[in-house]
């Protein structure tokens, strides 16, 4: 962290304030249930990390739902949401990491893309079904879910939720990626950390 | 992009505006803990007490604490009627052929969607009678001794204040490049999946180029004025702990022993 220069964290800084922005265009995907929303916040912590290295991409995730508790709130008072948010976007953007760093190609970004869908949509529906579920009943009260319940809403919404999500973050990143490519690289050789 | 308001700070002089950041903090941290003691009508009759007494101190315009309340209506009403349908405990108040809706799960319905908007007029007294600024530097303060261990507290405020200088810029700049997409016949909120996605695209491209360049110019400009991290530096604004502050943390301490006694 000592070693990270004014530059990088300046751009995490702002790189967090556009995850934010994108965070708050969010828009539910249709036959879901409207908690589960779409956003492109991954994608500036997506671009972090790939100019600054992985722990520049976990401090926009952070810093991202950070600001969203602060600013916009959670209903449930301890920010269960937020924390499923940020490892969600954990575990979408660290393999696409260190897939795209193992071969530095167009190929390779997008097998990337993909291992953090199948990683980030596998990881979510295990960690839902013992951290997450449980947390939202407790916090709002509900009935605790009972086992088959709890798999039959992960199986029909969370699993498919997570990965449409994935693939559509993953095709846009795409196209993004296609056009900043040689902008990007321009940035990391000149102001690589 | 009505929604889109950073913060929803109202400048007054209240009390409540004039305490310590860091006071008000820990008092949100501690209620948010201490909700979850509350189980029976006195318990939350106590707590909503305490809670308008806050409103009623930091005289923020009720229209205000309204509009914050507006986003959790629906949750509120729904987890209600969840409660009433599903919750069968105490005796039957109504039946209507397969329905019946007994008393326990009116009385846990109310309960838990009063919950919910003691959270959110507790949270939303911090934001509309604290900056956000503010807050950032109480996070540092409340966070600095986590820096015996090598956390970079000062960086992560650093941070968490320049994305907030940055929220308000970046959503004027997000909506002038979506109208200025639209205006060459982009669509943001209609047409295919794909064609959506590419318009997508076409807002992500400049946003990012504009922002990078604005990183660029603040690091530059940082450093050029002799920016060397936390060490040694002293700071424009100043946090200063007061007696009321003691006084607020110790009626929210008050307020826990006496909800816990009374608790069933």
């Amino acid at each position: 962290m000592k070693a990270m220069n004014v530059r990088a964290f300046v751009s995490i800084g702002v790189f967090s304030a556009i995850s934010y922005v994108l965070m708050l265009l969010n828009f539910p995907l249709p036959a879901f249930p409207n908690f589960l929303l779409v956003d492109f916040s991954d994608v500036p912590a997506l671009v972090a990390a790939l100019l600054y290295g992985p722990l520049a991409g976990a401090l926009v995730e952070l810093l991202k739902n950070v600001l969203n508790y602060f600013l916009v709130g959670s209903a449930t008072g301890v920010p269960v949401g937020h924390i499923a948010n940020f490892v969600a976007g954990m575990t979408f953007i660290l393999p696409t990491y260190y897939l795209y760093r193992k071969m530095t190609s167009k190929k390779g970004m997008m097998a990337g893309l993909v291992g953090g869908t199948i990683v980030m949509a596998v990881a979510m529906s295990v960690l839902n079904y013992y951290i997450f579920l449980p947390a939202y009943t407790i916090f709002l009260g509900m009935p605790a879910m009972s086992a088959p319940e709890a798999k039959a809403l992960i199986v029909s919404a969370i699993l498919p939720f997570n990965a449409i999500k994935g693939a559509i973050i993953t095709l846009v990143f795409m196209l993004l990626f296609l056009r900043l490519r040689p902008w990007l690289q321009k940035q990391t050789t000149t102001n690589h950390v | 992009m009505n929604k889109m308001m950073l913060g929803r700070y109202v400048p007054g002089n209240s009390m409540i505006h004039r305490m310590d950041p860091r006071a008000k903090l820990i008092v949100v941290f501690f209620y948010v803990g201490i909700v979850f003691l509350a189980n029976n009508g006195l318990t939350y009759a106590i707590l909503t007490a305490f809670t308008f007494a806050l409103l009623f101190l930091s005289q923020v315009p009720l229209s205000f604490v309204l509009k914050g309340l507006k986003p959790i209506l629906w949750i509120m009403l729904f987890t209600f009627l969840m409660h009433v349908f599903m919750t069968k405990e105490g005796y039957v108040l109504y039946q209507l052929g397969t329905f019946t809706i007994y008393e326990g799960g009116v009385k846990q319905g109310i309960f838990i969607s009063l919950r919910f908007l003691l959270f959110i007029l507790i949270t939303t007294l911090l934001t509309l009678s604290t900056t956000p600024i503010e807050v950032t530097d109480a996070v540092e303060s409340l966070f600095g001794p986590l820096k015996r261990f090598r956390v970079p507290v000062h960086e992560l405020a650093l941070m968490m204040s320049i994305a907030l200088r940055f929220i308000p810029t970046l959503m004027e700049e997000t909506e002038k490049i979506m109208k200025a997409q639209a205006a060459r016949g982009v669509d943001f909120y209609g047409g295919p999946l794909g064609e959506r996605m590419k318009a997508i695209v076409s807002l992500l491209v400049p946003l990012f180029i504009h922002s990078f360049k604005r990183a660029e110019e603040l690091a530059i400009a940082m450093e050029a004025r002799g920016y060397r991290g936390g060490e040694g530096r002293t700071k424009y604004r100043l946090l200063t702990w007061k007696w009321i502050d003691t006084c607020l943390l110790v009626s929210i301490l008050i307020l826990a022993v006496i909800l816990f006694l009374l608790r069933s």
